[in-house]
């Protein structure tokens, strides 16, 4: 009895992951297809003469709103867990210079988006990750 | 004094339902509150980021506790724990301190080492070493402990192993889920006792749940805020 209701947990709760993720899925293509400016677009862009290390559709997904702004693209060491990423938007979010944050643990990005007039403080954003008991390889900054 | 805690068979079905049934919005408050009300010996993520909160509940075979900690720098933290120790039928709080003796991160991976000790406020025979370590990647965990427990009239030494694997790659802000594995052996019993575990996660609460014959439920939670 005891092992079925283990059993049941995990049946439940892959079924409600699947569930979700399907969802989410159709939402994000809905409003791709809504929309397309060109503003905040990255496609094949350099940064410092390397090429910019992220997602292009996740990148114009998260610019939806504030195309004017500057973002910076952290790669983070040692991100491999949502529980601990936690810290990372609590510790962002209390930064009045950053405008939005996005988390993505399967490409081990942070992006960051700063209004145009904003100073992006590269140490203040490694000290900040490194806070969170992780590590910053590079920062990027698009929009500047 | 007998503080007034759920059983952890009630606590379990209370948890269930919920993870599955109730909108995560809703659940916060409750999962907190369960945390204060379910107590244990814990042994979940032991430093947080720098000024973040933990709160944590556990039921187990030894002891039954409620454990609060700190994380002021990212290579320590503070607590106060309260628990019921089964095995001398004593309960007592303590000060706790979590030390991060090294950490490793790459792009896919983080590996911890962490030395924990706490002792008793009121009665200093209550204290506990233990080293601490885990490496995972977003597919794959694995951790052990070797503790040495002393209690009113005892002494124990236990060793764990745990091992776990992540069925799906959720992203960040989802329902994770991790099939887990866990082996434990005490000088006090000559048995070694495997059981599984199941971990859920969303947001900042976490709950672990693990079942074996002999020592019947171990139940983990956690809330980081």
């Amino acid at each position: 009895m005891k092992k079925i209701l283990l059993l049941s947990l995990f049946l439940s709760s892959t079924a409600l992951q699947a569930a979700h993720h399907g969802t989410h899925d159709m939402a994000d293509m809905d409003s791709m297809g809504d929309m397309h400016s060109h503003e905040g677009h990255i496609h094949e862009q350099m940064v410092d003469g390397k090429e910019l290390a992220v997602d292009p559709q996740r990148f114009d997904q998260f610019m939806i709103g504030i195309e004017s702004n500057a973002v910076a693209v952290v790669s983070v060491q040692g991100m491999v867990c949502d529980f601990c990423a936690r810290g990372i938007e609590k510790t962002f979010g209390k930064d009045k210079r950053v405008s939005k944050i996005d988390v993505d643990l399967a490409s081990g990005k942070v992006l960051l988006a700063f209004p145009v007039a904003a100073d992006i403080d590269k140490a203040d954003i490694e000290k900040k990750i490194l806070n969170n008991g992780l590590n910053t390889s590079t920062i990027q900054i698009v929009g500047r | 004094m007998v503080p007034l805690f759920l059983s952890v068979k009630s606590a379990t079905k209370v948890l269930t339902l919920s993870f599955i049934g109730i909108p995560y919005g809703g659940m916060k408050t409750a999962f907190i509150i369960l945390c204060l009300l379910v107590a244990t010996h814990s042994m979940g993520r032991p430093i947080s980021y720098v000024g973040g909160h933990t709160i944590m509940a556990n039921s187990g075979p030894q002891s039954d506790g409620v454990y609060w900690h700190y994380t002021p720098n990212i290579n320590y933290s503070l607590g106060l724990d309260y628990q019921r120790d089964k095995i001398s039928d004593e309960s007592f709080s303590s000060a706790r301190l979590t030390y991060l003796i090294n950490r490793k991160n790459t792009a896919k991976s983080q590996r911890n080492l962490y030395l924990k000790t706490g002792v008793g406020l009121n009665d200093s025979d209550n204290h506990f070493y233990a080293l601490t370590g885990d490496w995972e990647t977003r597919r794959v965990f694995a951790g052990f402990s070797a503790t040495q427990t002393s209690g009113i009239g005892y002494d124990m030494f236990e060793q764990t192993l745990k091992v776990g694997i992540a069925p799906y790659l959720g992203a960040y802000g989802d329902f994770h889920t991790w099939l887990m594995v866990e082996t434990k052996k005490n000088d006090m019993d000559d048995d070694r006792i495997t059981y599984p575990v199941l971990r859920f996660f969303k947001g900042g609460a976490l709950m672990e749940v693990g079942y074996h014959k002999k020592t019947d439920w171990n139940l983990h939670l956690m809330y980081r805020f």
